[in-house]
């Protein structure tokens, strides 16, 4: 318990409190403009961390991250327009309810689901850490590098899995960002891989500059060569608080859908996506009304905003655990880990538990922020929508410039970040997954270290997964490699 | 469906108008079905190959080839080292044969510098191979239903792009040059003048945008941007070293 009190304390410094604030209702205003979502905020401002202390810099990351997902709510149910990608669910019910005449309704009851689900899966976060803290230190001898290796290598398994129609797209992508990650000049041995001679490559791309390059110019360079939108205003009145009420009528789907997140943010590389869809399933599969769903159901709009805001707080468990991230924001939050120097993994416990303890309780802190600034700015909130994309392309643009020269003062550097840039581009027009690419990126990272630095200990192929987790998890690969394939092959049978 | 049996007048025989002729204001009628929108698990993971995906498929396959023809010269391979009969090697390290006497540790294989690219090439040709077997399947199915891919007009989307990336590249050139808040003062406004608002109201708004990015970001936050700029080097001391520290 000294720990948790110690990240309390943490979270009072006045630096960390700004912090969350900022983060908290910037990540708000930045989901509720369609065009921009987290992952491209995250991204510009991933430089600016560099020069702030890591736990001032996580938590304003996870204000992003933690919030962004309550104002892409907004547009999706005012105009049927996803703020953030996983808010395209919510648009099925929540701007139907919209069309009915029911906006303040729809948007309560997100805003109440949201904040049920978040709260659900930090609680159940601070509370393992509580309850099994103590024995975590002993389950941190168990994971040597093989591993986490192994850990690793099923993230990237569950991702290419969890991209069920462009599986071999993101085969190809996670493969291609590996094989990013491992230009440059292996300092030991002074063996250069794929350097081609270029100086610039000797110390390999910078993470930065392909993740603000890929996610950051690569969507303002989409916006300002698309179209306008000119979305039609929608009313808003002031009862937003009557959807906490509301929200006890649909308990069963509310809890099912946040247990659905939380387990399904834990498992790396499945996220938000998967969750929703099993939550919105079960929902509709328990509802008396299952004809509704689509055409403005509660209970849709409550599973999918409960499930996806209850990723994020259960995401961070295995990158604070393993070291492992699990999707995009996670991938970029291990860039604050690697500039600090700091190595989470399952030692973490015993090394930062107040550090730990700090995060859930800014994350949990930050719904709460969120909801009460919602419940009185939703009105000026929802104008943001109105906000021209080309507009916002342009912003993003010179915002990128700032957070790539920031890292190393390398012109090259933006230039690259260009060109980047330029590929994220084709990517996104043909609907190309950007997540596996970033993944590959990081992961593949994480396993080349970790296979090095435990190459020692292997003689034969086996002892690879001669261990019990790692043998474990080797098992558990194999399974989902089976399960996925055999999927496809009896979906190929069923449709010929 | 439009309702065509009632309307604002009716003729004296009884007989239906199909459209009406009004004096006054005329009101459309307007259909109130709404669109089908059921809930299909598909469309969380909808993906469909559109115009240009070949061009980017052929693009991976070509770049994965190539990396595998530098694979020898780029990767360390040359200083490999391997035991001599890597067939038995093999054999061993999946149990298939006995040891006989010290056999290599599999390790040192594994740290070696062109291991980790041979695993990334080993899975990333086939799946580019794949996935362009998959895109012109596409293709040939649009060609067949006499639907054409067009992948010609989808580059040209891709190039419009580039008149941005040459701003941004202008940017990069021009901040050691103008400074930080005079070049992003100048390409801020300029782009919101490009992409077509061209009122006062958005040019003052794009000006204030980029005063604020500018106050954030340098002034307030410090973050790094060029320091040796020749304007301000051509400006008095004082003020130069004060745009400098804080612009």
């Amino acid at each position: 318990m000294d720990a948790f009190f110690q990240g309390l304390a943490n979270i009072a410094e006045p630096q960390v409190s700004m912090a969350l604030v900022i983060g908290a209702i910037g990540g708000l205003v930045i989901g509720a403009i369609p065009g921009i979502g987290p992952a491209i905020a995250i991204a510009i401002l991933l430089p600016a961390t560099v020069f702030l202390d890591d736990l001032v810099s996580l938590v304003l990351l996870l204000g992003v991250y933690g919030s962004s997902m309550y104002g892409g709510a907004i547009p999706a149910i005012l105009i049927n327009t996803p703020g953030t990608p996983v808010n395209a669910l919510t648009t099925y019910d929540g701007h139907a309810m919209t069309q009915r005449g029911e906006a303040t309704r729809a948007l309560s009851l997100a805003y109440s689901a949201s904040f049920f689900g978040g709260s659900f899966s930090i609680l159940v976060a601070l509370g393992s850490l509580i309850l099994f803290g103590p024995y975590l230190r002993d389950l941190g001898a168990l994971f040597g590098q093989r591993d986490i290796f192994m850990a690793a290598l099923l993230g990237a398994v569950l991702l290419i899995v969890a991209h069920r129609r462009t599986m071999v797209i993101a085969t190809l992508l996670f493969s291609f960002g590996f094989m990013i990650a491992l230009v440059g000049r292996q300092s030991l041995k002074r063996i250069d891989r794929y350097t081609f001679d270029v100086e610039y490559l000797y110390a390999g791309f910078n993470l930065i500059v392909v993740i603000v390059g890929i996610f950051a110019i690569s969507q303002a360079l989409k916006l300002m060569t698309g179209k306008d939108e000119d979305p039609p205003a929608a009313h808003v009145d002031r009862k937003l608080f009557r959807g906490l009420g509301e929200l006890r009528r649909f308990k069963v789907v509310a809890f099912l859908s946040a247990c659905y997140g939380t387990v399904m943010g834990i498992i790396p590389g499945v996220g938000e996506f998967v969750a929703q869809f099993f939550s919105y399933a079960t929902a509709r599969g328990l509802s008396k009304d299952p004809n509704r769903f689509g055409h403005g159901s509660p209970e849709g709009l409550i599973a999918s905003e409960t499930a996806n805001n209850a990723v994020p707080a259960s995401a961070m468990i295995p990158l604070l655990a393993l070291g492992v991230p699990g999707e995009a924001l996670t991938a970029m939050m291990m860039v604050v880990f690697f500039d600090a120097g700091v190595k989470p993994g399952p030692d973490i416990f015993e090394k930062s538990a107040d550090f730990l303890f700090s995060l859930f309780i800014a994350l949990l802190l930050i719904n709460v922020i969120v909801v009460i600034f919602l419940m009185a700015s939703t009105k000026w909130i929802a104008k943001l929508v109105h906000v021209p994309n080309k507009f916002l392309g342009g912003v993003i643009l010179v915002l990128s410039f700032v957070g790539v020269f920031s890292i190393r003062n390398s012109f090259a550097d933006c230039l690259f970040a260009a060109a980047f840039g330029f590929l994220g581009l084709i990517f996104r027009r043909l609907d190309w997954p950007l997540v596996p690419l970033v993944l590959g990126l990081v992961l593949g990272s994480i396993m080349v270290e970790r296979l090095t630095a435990g190459a020692s200990q292997i003689l034969r192929l086996a002892d690879l997964v001669n261990r019990p987790v790692s043998g474990l998890l080797a098992v558990v690969i194999v399974v989902v490699i089976v399960f996925a394939l055999g999927s496809t092959v009896w979906q190929r049978f069923r449709n010929v | 469906m439009a309702n065509t049996t009632s309307g604002p007048e009716t003729p004296a025989d009884g007989t239906p108008y199909i459209f009406f002729v009004t004096d006054g204001a005329f009101e459309p009628v307007v259909t109130e079905v709404p669109p089908e929108r059921k809930f299909n698990s598909a469309d969380l993971f909808a993906f469909r190959r559109v115009r240009g995906d070949i061009v980017l498929s052929i693009l991976m396959l070509a770049m994965a080839l190539f990396l595998i023809a530098s694979f020898a010269g780029e990767t360390g391979w040359a200083k490999r080292k391997l035991p001599a009969d890597m067939g038995q090697y093999i054999g061993i390290q999946l149990g298939l044969l006995d040891a006989e006497g010290r056999v290599a540790r599999l390790g040192t294989i594994l740290k070696q510098g062109w291991f980790a690219p041979m695993m990334c090439l080993v899975v990333m040709l086939p799946s580019a191979a794949l996935n362009l077997a998959a895109s012109w399947r596409a293709t040939r199915r649009w060609k067949r239903q006499q639907m054409p891919p067009r992948w010609q007009y989808e580059v040209g989307q891709w190039a419009r792009a580039l008149e941005f990336i040459g701003y941004f590249a202008l940017y990069t050139f021009a901040v050691p040059v103008l400074g930080y808040l005079l070049s992003t003062m100048i390409l801020l406004p300029f782009l919101t003048f490009r992409l077509g608002y061209r009122s006062w109201y958005w040019l003052r708004v794009s000006g204030l945008v980029a005063f604020a990015i500018v106050l954030l970001f340098r002034t307030a936050l410090q973050i790094k941007t060029p320091v040796n700029i020749w304007l301000y080097n051509q400006l008095p001391d004082a003020v130069g070293i004060f745009m400098k520290t804080w612009f």
